[in-house]
């Protein structure tokens, strides 16, 4: 799927051994928090190579429709790759886990090895969460 | 923000005052959607004057059993997916809309997924955890409802 | 970039302060809050017979569920409840994210104290 060919990779700028690949399927609010967390130098571009640990970051809403582009995302990168489901939504469907065509929480779907809490979580969770994750 | 002057409309005049409201310089559709009262329905959209800044909201009301409006699409094309959209959401027939095809919703979905009487069967399964627990103060008490949760939604 | 002392990073509960009226129960959104409570006969010295008070037993917030809104905050009549700009506290489990009396009266009382991090 075309989204998961284009998944945005960083590496975390006070650990580079962690390659950070964002599951940007158009979802929300969360995502915001990713870019500030790029913008704001917490998240540095990747540098191509395979080297260190991937994350995955699913961040934001996850529906029925696009439940199967989060587990093409995991399938497309390494097998040790860890999960890290950012913000309520990912973790447990969040203020919307009533709504019928959303899926309560990412996994639902794949492994998670961290859930981050916050509605959104503020970057630097994101960078301690993405650290914990990773190890 | 300028905060907007609401005018209401009867149904039957909602497209000639929108109209005339575009002719006197209110061209710029910011927003179209509906507001559920359960007893009718409140159909709003906002239109903004570009040179000025200044904006309006007009509102008409549609009772629940025959909600149609009539479409703004040809006058103000922004208003075709904004239609589709309140239409699929709130259960409304916007006539003579060019394209009444539904937006975001998927086939098999039967009820308006934004009107209160349409059940969110989530809220209904899971226990609340406001309920009073059975003590002494329990039958000193009206039975509290969760906010938004209608006594009329049924278990599916 | 460091952390503003007025982020929305936790909520934190001041036992003492709770009266199990349930408010903050009720009006949550997401239903992340539970409360349990028991009612007790105290008597107080002078007072011609003894009144009912609500004990709190277990008092409980899924940070899972929790959309960080305030609401509880806002409505507790006793201001039992408090922001917190403390945000590391993610879990490897669900059942983590479900920070009951202990944990979220630590946040109160200043055991925990408020993380900074700035960009190396």
């Amino acid at each position: 799927m075309a989204a998961t060919k284009r998944a945005p990779s960083y590496r975390v700028a006070s650990d580079p051994s962690i390659r950070v690949t964002v599951a940007n399927l158009g979802l929300a609010c969360c995502t915001l928090e990713v870019e500030a967390a790029v913008r704001s130098g917490l998240l540095v571009p990747d540098d191509g190579t395979d080297e260190g640990r991937t994350v995955l970051l699913v961040s934001g809403t996850v529906t029925e429709a696009l439940a199967p582009a989060v587990s093409a995302a995991l399938t497309s990168l390494p097998p040790d790759t860890r999960v890290v489901a950012f913000g309520a939504c990912a973790t447990s469907g969040g203020p919307y886990w009533d709504a019928p065509t959303v899926v309560g929480g990412v996994d639902l779907l794949v492994p998670v090895a961290t859930y981050v809490p916050g509605c959104p979580p503020r970057p630097e969770a994101l960078v301690a969460a993405v650290i914990a994750g990773a190890a | 923000m300028r905060k907007a002057e609401v005018v209401v409309v009867p149904a039957a005049e909602w497209l000639d005052r929108i109209a005339g409201l575009v002719a006197d310089g209110y061209c710029w559709l910011d927003f179209l959607t509906a507001v559920d009262r359960q007893a009718d329905l409140d159909v709003i959209v906002r239109l903004v004057d570009p040179a000025s800044h200044a904006a309006v909201l007009v509102q008409a009301s549609v009772p629940v059993g025959s909600a149609t409006l009539d479409s703004l699409a040809d006058l103000l094309p922004g208003a075709n997916w904004q239609e589709r959209e309140t239409a699929e959401m709130f259960g409304i027939a916007f006539t003579g809309h060019p394209d009444p095809r539904p937006l975001l919703t998927r086939p098999g979905s039967e009820r308006p997924p934004l009107r209160k009487s349409t059940p969110l069967p989530a809220r209904v399964l899971t226990p609340w955890p406001g309920a009073e627990p059975d003590s002494d103060r329990a039958s000193a008490r009206r039975r509290v409802q969760p906010p938004g949760i209608l006594d009329t939604w049924e278990t599916p | 970039m460091t952390v503003p002392a007025n982020a929305r990073g936790v909520i934190g509960l001041i036992p003492s302060a709770c009266t199990s009226c349930m408010l903050c129960v009720r009006e949550c959104p997401t239903w992340c809050i539970t409360l349990d409570s028991h009612s007790e006969q105290v008597s107080e010295p002078g007072a011609r017979r003894p009144k009912a008070v609500s004990v709190l037993d277990a008092f409980s917030i899924d940070y899972g569920l929790c959309m960080y809104c305030g609401i509880c905050i806002d409505v507790c009549p006793f201001d039992a409840l408090e922001w917190h700009a403390d945000f590391d506290y993610a879990a490897t489990d669900r059942s983590g994210l479900v920070q009951s009396t202990d944990q979220l009266a630590d946040w109160s009382d200043g055991s925990n104290s408020i993380s900074t991090i700035s960009p190396s």
